[in-house]
């Protein structure tokens, strides 16, 4: 089983790379004293606090003459990573590499946001550049997030057109509906994502009465060589629509994707406050003629194409504790069965064996693609549980959010579990410590994943002119 | 003699008939009062959210503001750069989150707190007191009407408020905010009164303590609160992540 694995690597001595690493952390902790952390008892005579009025004026007069913005964060991510030099995915990613079951790895990432407004006219873009450092070395990938111009005739009508993120859907992991963007990562739902070129017009309306607000989305979506080329078929262009409405305090939403670059999709989804501190959502939403392909044990590929019907129900709770809960179910009929995660893991063993007795590499290839591919998605099984537990303000503690999230495949039983600390020492710094845990047996989705664990730390500080 | 105490006597009643309602206590009205006296019923303004730790270490959030009618109320963060882009809109009892980076606005309840602090979401996206309360009780001290208030339901985020009134400006100048259960959960001070827009006075500076943070403090101070009408529609998810191009 994975965890023993786990076990067994903590106890054997430490490698030069996670002595580099763990120096590294007790050298950022060292930055902040406990006693930034701990609150303190307030001295009596310390002086009352006084808001400057006139500094404040002063400050909303040189925003209010600004027609532009700029800003973004830069972030460092050290992570140390142990390898599961036994699991499928491992073996296919590390077959030729002589790498051991540690390796650290150093993220440096910047983000840039700039936007520009004049009159009913505004333009956005955010950047995101990363530069990697691991064993293989430095790589480097810069990508333009989100670029478009919007413009506001009226505040019933919104249109914009360039590069965007069209996030759909109320799951917190998972949006079986967002037709349009990429699937989000589940371990890290609220991190940025790549947009879609798209031309877009919003109609807003509001009422008086059960139905309070409706909007309509369309919006459509090209795809090209150089545009939107992971979309789908190539020289065609696709229409997206979406009704959102806020009827009796629900929001609902009902979407379609059609046009000739994927097969055409509706969805469904709700949001609703039960009381005042828990909340339902939900999501349906079906996928004709979905055209999926699997391989069997020996490699041999074969195509199917159905209908595919995908749920999430979720909960959001706040306790008196002031605990947010979040507990959401996910079946993904786009999925895998368990019976077809279990010929890719045979097929890539057997790929394994193939090459460590004659040398061909050619099966591991091939799964590497495939991994790359569909059977690299983030979930790729049929039924998954998440639960996210966080507590804000833990110990007193200002800015600081322990947290601990799980995401279990109901199929198989392999889990990972992500024990989390968040803190904000200072204005604009943000320090997140996580250990994310894979467990399964062989055979598994968790089981055979890269990992066994990864210890990794985040500081991001953001900027703004 | 006594037709002249008669006579007496009646004007007297006349008088004192005519005068009970110049000395009764309307609560409702009072409530009315401390609202309309405390915002317009639809403006725009800027607040500053400082929150203060035991240590003294401070740190600030700006934001913007945008209010209509009875129910409609949205904020964006302009600043620090780490919040720059949220924004929350409130609907009667529906409250939404916009973070940019998550990029569509999440279902949040009115006991979060967005920012952390003494101050929560139905602090920040507060809604005119007599919308969500009902004057249950009203004393009379020598330069205040206390007043306590009872919330109309139970979607509200304190059961009961205690308010401190000042007779002569009518705005308050304490309110005690307590649990279903009788917890004091904090108290609001309001302060530094100043003329605002068509030079009506309002406090421009409210300060919270709670015996659940004890010794944090957080200080809300208003500026450039002027009356603004905007269209509902500006009130709505699809514009959330857009009010800073009305600003």
């Amino acid at each position: 089983m994975k965890y023993l694995r786990w076990n067994f690597s903590l106890r054997s001595k430490p490698s030069g790379k996670t002595r580099r690493f763990v120096r590294l952390l007790v050298f950022v902790a060292g930055l902040f004293p406990a006693s930034d952390l701990f609150p303190q008892e307030q001295s009596q005579d310390k002086p009352k606090f006084e808001v400057d009025l006139s500094e404040f004026q002063k400050e909303i007069d040189k925003l209010a003459t600004k027609p532009y913005s700029l800003g973004g964060f830069a972030e460092f991510q050290p992570t140390l990573l142990g390898i599961d030099r036994d699991s499928a995915v491992s073996r296919v990613r590390f077959f030729n590499k002589p790498q051991g079951s540690l390796f650290d790895q150093y993220n440096f990432r910047l983000r840039l946001e700039g936007s520009y407004k004049k009159d009913w006219f505004s333009m956005f873009f955010k950047t995101d550049t990363l530069v990697r450092n691991d064993f293989e070395g430095w790589d480097e990938d810069t990508k333009l997030f989100e670029a478009y111009a919007s413009a506001k005739p009226n505040a019933n009508f919104i249109l914009e057109t360039g590069k965007k993120v069209m996030k759909w859907g109320k799951g917190y992991a998972w949006n079986p509906v967002s037709f349009i963007a990429p699937p989000k990562n589940p371990e890290d739902p609220e991190e940025a994502l790549e947009g879609t070129t798209v031309a877009t017009a919003d109609y807003i309306r509001s009422f008086d009465g059960p139905l309070k607000t409706l909007t309509l989305t369309t919006a459509l979506i090209p795809v090209y060589e150089y545009v939107n080329a992971k979309f789908g078929e190539p020289r065609r262009v696709n229409f997206a629509s979406k009704l959102y409405l806020l009827l009796y305090d629900t929001d609902i939403d009902l979407m379609v994707l059609t046009g000739s670059s994927r097969t055409t999709r509706y969805g469904f989804d709700f949001s609703k406050n039960l009381t005042t501190n828990l909340e339902i959502h939900g999501e349906f939403a079906v996928v004709n003629n979905l055209d999926k392909m699997a391989i069997n044990a020996s490699g041999q590929g074969f195509r199917t194409q159905s209908d595919a019907l995908s749920q999430l129900i979720g909960l959001r709770y706040l306790s008196e504790r002031e605990t947010t809960y979040i507990l959401e179910y996910y079946h993904n009929g786009a999925g895998y069965s368990r019976s077809q995660i279990k010929d890719f893991i045979s097929f890539v063993d057997r790929s394994y064996q193939t090459f460590q007795t004659t040398g061909d590499d050619s099966g591991l290839v091939r799964a590497s693609a495939l991994l790359d591919g569909p059977y690299g998605q983030p979930n790729v099984g049929r039924h998954y549980l998440y639960f996210r537990a966080s507590q804000k303000e833990a110990f007193d503690i200002l800015y600081f959010t322990p947290a601990v999230t799980s995401i279990m495949n109901l199929t198989d039983g392999s889990l990972t579990v992500i024990p989390e600390l968040a803190y904000s020492p200072m204005t604009n710094l943000e320090l997140r410590f996580r250990t994310p845990v894979l467990l399964g047996k062989d055979g598994t989705e968790y089981g055979e994943k890269q990992n066994d664990y990864r210890i990794e730390l985040r500081l991001r500080y953001h900027f703004g002119f | 003699m006594k037709d002249r105490f008669t006579k007496l006597l009646l004007a007297l009643s006349f008088t004192l008939l005519f005068a009970i309602p110049a000395f009764s206590l309307d609560g409702t009205a009072i409530l009315k009062k401390v609202d309309a006296n405390l915002q317009p019923e639809s403006f725009e303004s800027y607040r500053k959210l400082i929150n203060i730790e035991p240590s003294g270490a401070k740190r600030e959030f700006l934001l913007y503001t945008l209010k209509k009618g009875n129910d409609k109320i949205a904020s964006l963060f302009l600043s620090p750069a780490s919040e720059k882009g949220r924004a929350t809109l409130r609907l009667g009892d529906n409250m939404w989150l916009y973070i940019p980076n998550v990029g569509k606005p999440v279902r949040i309840t009115s006991l979060q707190s967005v920012v952390g602090g003494v101050f929560n979401n139905a602090d920040i996206m507060r809604l005119d007191y007599n919308v969500e309360y009902n004057v249950q009780k009203i004393d009379d001290e020598k330069s205040e009407h206390i007043l306590e208030l009872k919330a109309k339901t139970a979607a509200v985020a304190y059961d009961r408020l205690k308010m401190w009134v000042d007779k002569k400006a009518v705005v308050p100048t304490k309110i005690e905010c307590y649990a279903a259960t009788g917890l004091l959960i904090k108290t609001l001070y309001f302060k530094e009164r100043k003329p605002f827009d068509e030079g009506i006075v309002r406090p421009s500076i409210i300060e919270t303590d709670s015996p659940l943070y004890k010794g944090y403090q957080s200080i809300l101070a208003y500026a450039n609160v002027k009356k603004r009408i905007v269209p509902d529609e500006v009130f709505t998810l699809e514009f959330l992540a857009k009010i800073e191009t009305i600003r």
